[in-house]
């Protein structure tokens, strides 16, 4: 009898204790939950925005609300595809969405999910470089489809020590001297578009079926150098200091962290065929509740000073021309210069941005086949 | 006589059983330091100088943990995702509990195939519940999308966990107890509440734990059905592009900690008890 | 009197044992939440997902209303499908035979030689480390397992091996490892609960009948702990089949597994076929669990008395 007092005295105890906690929990949730907020016409408030992690910085987001009345609430973005579906779905709960290049044209505005403006209109326009303003495949008869922010190719990093001969193409990926030392990124499409170039095509996400089966002799020939995929950057980074990849491809600015991270001085280049790439803006959501408030957020977050100090946190180039000055004058044309800062007419041809093409399904079936089954 | 275990308990049944108790004892050791052993780096990384987790650790420093301490929106999103693990776990585990005992001995027309039908969930890729979720969420409701989608779409996958482990548990469940019970006079309420239950309750326990395991780093559905309040998977797993910085480490560091203190002052409170429980078992209450 | 036990026997008594509807009724009603959340929030957004898989996309990335069977049909258009199913399922195999044997062994030691209060406070210990970022965790295998990790500088240290040694990460080896850690909690959760409720005395009684150690095993305590056992597989055993992150990590370039090949669909925004790669999955364990059904159907142990 008193053992089952005791465990229903314990069981109280346990009832009581979870009951309190849950709701504890249930208010703290619905507490977070509060707001998807119903702005109105005001030019206060908050709105809601889709971005990568690295066009924000929360101590600049603070200073903008605290001066404008203008706060955001931040969702992340977890890849190009995932966030056009994301975004097709929940419509008018963004204000804002960023994206990369070929993903604006391509799919949000074809789908009419954006509204293109006319960014002469913001006069923090007028500190980005001029070409950023004038992307032929950013106009349409509505406006500019979005505001452009940063960019980076890929490029591919090797340790001097290990790979000899200063290679500067991608047929260095496939050499089999370097069996198990090459990591390359998770991303499917890319690893198939770097072999599109390494072949010499220049649409590597609009092969036809030759190219294709081209394609997949190189694959054939990269698989086994493969050590590993990257899930993030920290992956090939971590790879390169630990000393077990000698190669990997990745955006600018690993050399930096390589070295942070206390590994070898590794070099970087742009491969000679050419080299797929991104850049990214931000883009309205047409039917965003709150969508008046980004335009006035646009012309505090897009200054050049706040843009400077995005590019020394995060390290790669934009676009705003002004910000390239007062990094100057802060001492660091240096390092603005190592990542192609002002270079971006140069670079820019040489890529071809990455974005949803007419190849992509037999592009994935393709890597599914060469990679699939071990 | 309070603290030994029922001698009839631990009577040897071979001439091997020391050394069966002795080797057990080994695999069990083997066992924690296995699973800790990642964790004792996960710790070590976050005391890392260098941005990028590796060996060999430079440092030591604080630095990352006063990262941690001024990224709200790290610390939010921790906040978000026990909050919202507390809830699915316990949502889980009742709904689950309750369907378990229909499951078993609701007399159904087809228990094996209902069976499958729990399993299912479970057999089905997340990105695929979590895209279908969010189209249906979207077009079906017009919901906006907040937590409360990301608790009713997890535990679309954790219910099923608890209906599966209760209801093996069910199975084998002596039912003679009740029947004595009811001899005695009780109730069926009352021997639900007093037989039944408590005698499930490791089965339950597994179950919660279970959920909460599931839920605490659970990032497909959940980036799919959430609306701008972070979480701590999504929080991870969307630096794709420039990586995680080891304030994540911070982070796990300080919630293990945590938990393990959480535990044990609770394991402190409730233990005051003289009768060992072991006493419980198999023999007869005295 | 033994009609009466018969009766006993069938109905709980938890559950009144009546023909009237509403009775019925309010016996099914705890299956309800259940039935709503999975009829509501599984079958229906699955259902809508799987004519999807019918359909296709354009060049645009909009899923069209053509129906066709193409999604399906890749599946058998190149063997890489079949293959990498192959091997998911044996890797899915091996992992569940290894998290059994240690479980059931770590499992007995709990529920038999520890007391009750103790044992959970380690179920406990045990789970927790699981309440940390995956990630995390995968990069210290990372740490852990590679040419420069820890274990490599033991053995190296120790004069075990000449050289680090790149085998046990970045392949099979390394996804078979961490899909093992993963698991094994799960495992050990589920048959601490089955264990826990063991009479030992049995086991006593089979000594003074004359019966080994390892007969007693195989005989007395495995038949009884078989809802456990199966409860376990499954909860190791199919959700392998749905892993991408392991693979893709610590896999290397040959280590992907079936989930890995579906997720590149969705990474791309190509729905359709990523669903009816995901739809051929299920299919496939759902007619493994039928063909077994036999194996897996578990008796009221007790309830005949």
């Amino acid at each position: 009898m008193t053992v089952l007092d005791q465990t229903h005295s314990r069981r109280r105890f346990l009832q009581l204790t979870g009951a309190v906690g849950a709701t504890a929990a249930l208010g703290g949730v619905l507490q977070a939950c509060n707001v998807i907020g119903g702005g109105g016409a005001a030019t206060t408030g908050t709105f809601n925005w889709m971005t990568w992690s690295d066009h924000w910085i929360q101590s600049q987001l603070d200073k903008i609300a605290t001066d404008t009345k203008i706060s955001t609430a931040i969702q992340e973005l977890a890849g190009n595809a995932e966030g056009y579906a994301k975004l097709k779905e929940v419509k008018g709960q963004l204000d804002k969405m960023s994206g990369d290049a070929m993903w604006v044209p391509n799919a949000y505005a074809k789908d009419g999910l954006i509204e293109p403006f006319d960014i002469n209109e913001l006069k923090v326009s007028t500190q980005l470089y001029s070409f950023a303003r004038e992307f032929p495949y950013w106009q349409s008869s509505e406006g500019y489809m979005a505001y452009p922010f940063g960019w980076s190719p890929i490029m591919i990093y090797y340790d001097p020590a290990k790979v000899s001969g200063g290679p500067t193409d991608w047929q260095v990926l496939l050499d089999p001297k370097y069996k198990g030392r090459v990591v390359v990124e998770n991303q499917p499409e890319e690893i198939v578009a770097y072999m599109a170039r390494a072949a010499g095509f220049d649409k590597p996400y609009d092969l036809t079926d030759d190219q294709l089966t081209t394609v997949k002799g190189y694959l054939e020939k990269l698989k086994p150098n493969i050590l590993k995929f990257a899930q993030q950057a920290t992956d090939s980074v971590a790879a390169m200091v630990s000393g077990e990849a000698w190669l990997i491809t990745g955006n600018l600015g690993n050399e930096d962290r390589v070295k942070d991270g206390g590994g070898p001085e590794i070099k970087g280049y742009v491969p000679s065929e050419g080299t797929v790439g991104w850049h990214d803006g931000e883009m309205i959501v047409k039917e965003g509740a709150n969508k008046a408030l980004i335009k006035p957020f646009l012309e505090q977050s897009q200054q050049a000073e706040l843009i400077a100090e995005n590019f020394l946190a995060n390290g790669r180039p934009l676009f705003n021309e002004k910000a390239y000055k007062l990094l100057t004058d802060q001492g660091k044309q240096d390092q603005a210069d190592r990542y192609l800062y002002s270079k971006a007419p140069d670079v820019l041809p040489t890529m071809v941005l990455k974005g949803p093409g007419t190849s992509t399904d037999k592009s994935i079936q393709l890597f599914n086949e060469v990679f699939g089954g071990g | 006589m309070a603290k030994s275990v029922d001698p009839l308990e631990t009577m040897p049944v071979s001439r091997y059983a020391g050394l069966t108790r002795w080797g057990l004892r080994v695999v069990f050791a083997l066992l924690v330091l296995f699973l800790y052993l990642p964790i004792v780096f996960m710790v070590a990384f976050s005391f890392d100088e260098s941005s990028t987790p590796g060996l060999p650790i430079q440092g030591p420093t604080l630095h990352w943990y006063d990262v941690m301490i001024h990224n709200r929106q790290l610390l939010t999103a921790v906040g978000n995702t026990v909050s919202v693990s507390l809830i699915v776990s316990v949502l889980a585990t009742v709904i689950g509990t309750m369907a378990a005992f229909v499951l078993v001995r609701g007399r159904l027309r087809f228990p094996n195939g209902i069976r499958i039908i729990f399993t299912l969930p479970i057999m089905v890729p997340g990105v695929l519940i979590g895209i279908a979720l969010l189209v249906f969420f979207s077009r079906a409701f017009h919901a906006n999308l907040s937590l409360m989608t990301v608790i009713a779409g997890q535990l679309v996958v954790t219910v099923p966990f608890v209906v599966l482990i209760v209801a093996s548990r069910l199975q084998s469940f002596d039912r003679k107890l009740e029947w004595a019970a009811a001899d005695l006079g009780a109730s069926p309420r009352r021997t639900l509440r007093h037989v039944v239950l408590p005698l499930i309750a490791p089965a339950i326990l597994a179950g919660a734990l279970i959920c909460i395991t599931l839920s605490i780093d659970e990032f497909v559905i959940t980036w799919f059905t959430v609306g701008n309040q972070p979480t701590l998977p999504t929080y991870i797993y969307t630096k794709v592009k420039f990586g995680v910085t080891p304030e994540v480490n911070a982070v796990g560091t300080v919630m293990l900690f945590a938990t393990l203190l959480i535990f044990g002052i609770a394991g402190l409170a409730l233990g005051r008890s003289r009768r060992s429980p072991a006493r419980r078992r198999a023999a007869p209450p005295a | 009197m033994t009609a009466e036990v018969v009766t006993g026997v069938e109905a709980a008594p938890v559950a009144v044992v009546s023909r009237g509807r509403s009775a019925r009724l309010r016996e099914l009603a705890p299956f309800i939440p259940a039935a709503l959340l999975l009829g509501i929030l599984f079958f229906l957004p699955l259902g809508v997902m799987f004519i999807f898989s019918l359909w296709t996309t354009n060049a645009n990335l909009d899923i069209v209303p053509v129906w066709n069977l193409d999604n399906y049909a890749q599946f058998f258009n190149s063997s890489a499908y079949v293959r990498t199913l192959g091997k998911t399922v044996i890797m899915g195999a091996a992992v569940t035979a290894i998290c059994l044997v240690i479980a059931v062994a770590v499992a007995y030691f709990l529920a038999r030689y520890i007391s009750r209060r103790w044992a959970r406070l380690a179920l406990l210990v045990i789970i927790v480390p699981f309440w940390s970022s995956y990630l995390l965790r995968v990069y210290s295998w990372q740490a852990i397992l590679g040419e420069k990790g820890a274990l490599n500088q033991l053995l190296v240290g120790l004069g075990l091996i000449a050289e680090p040694s790149r085998l046990f990460v970045y392949n099979d080896i390394g996804t078979f490892i961490v899909l093992t850690y993963v698991y094994m909690p799960f495992a050990i959760l589920v048959l601490y609960a089955s264990l826990e409720r063991f009479d030992y005395t049995q086991l006593t009684a089979a000594q003074d009948l004359g019966a080994s150690p390892s007969r007693a095993f195989r005989y007395i305590l495995l038949p009884q702990i078989r809802p456990g056992l199966i409860t376990a597989a499954i909860f190791v055993f199919i959700p392998i089949l749905g892993e991408f992150l392991t693979p893709s990590m610590v896999g290397g370039a040959s280590g992907l597994l079936i989930a890995n090949l579906i997720q590149t669909f969705f990474k791309n925004a190509l729905v359709p076929q990523g669903a009816a790669l995901g739809f051929l999955i299920v299919a496939f364990v759902t007619v493994l669990l039928v063909v077994f059904r036999k194996y897996l159907r578990v008796e009221d142990v007790y309830a005949r008395g």
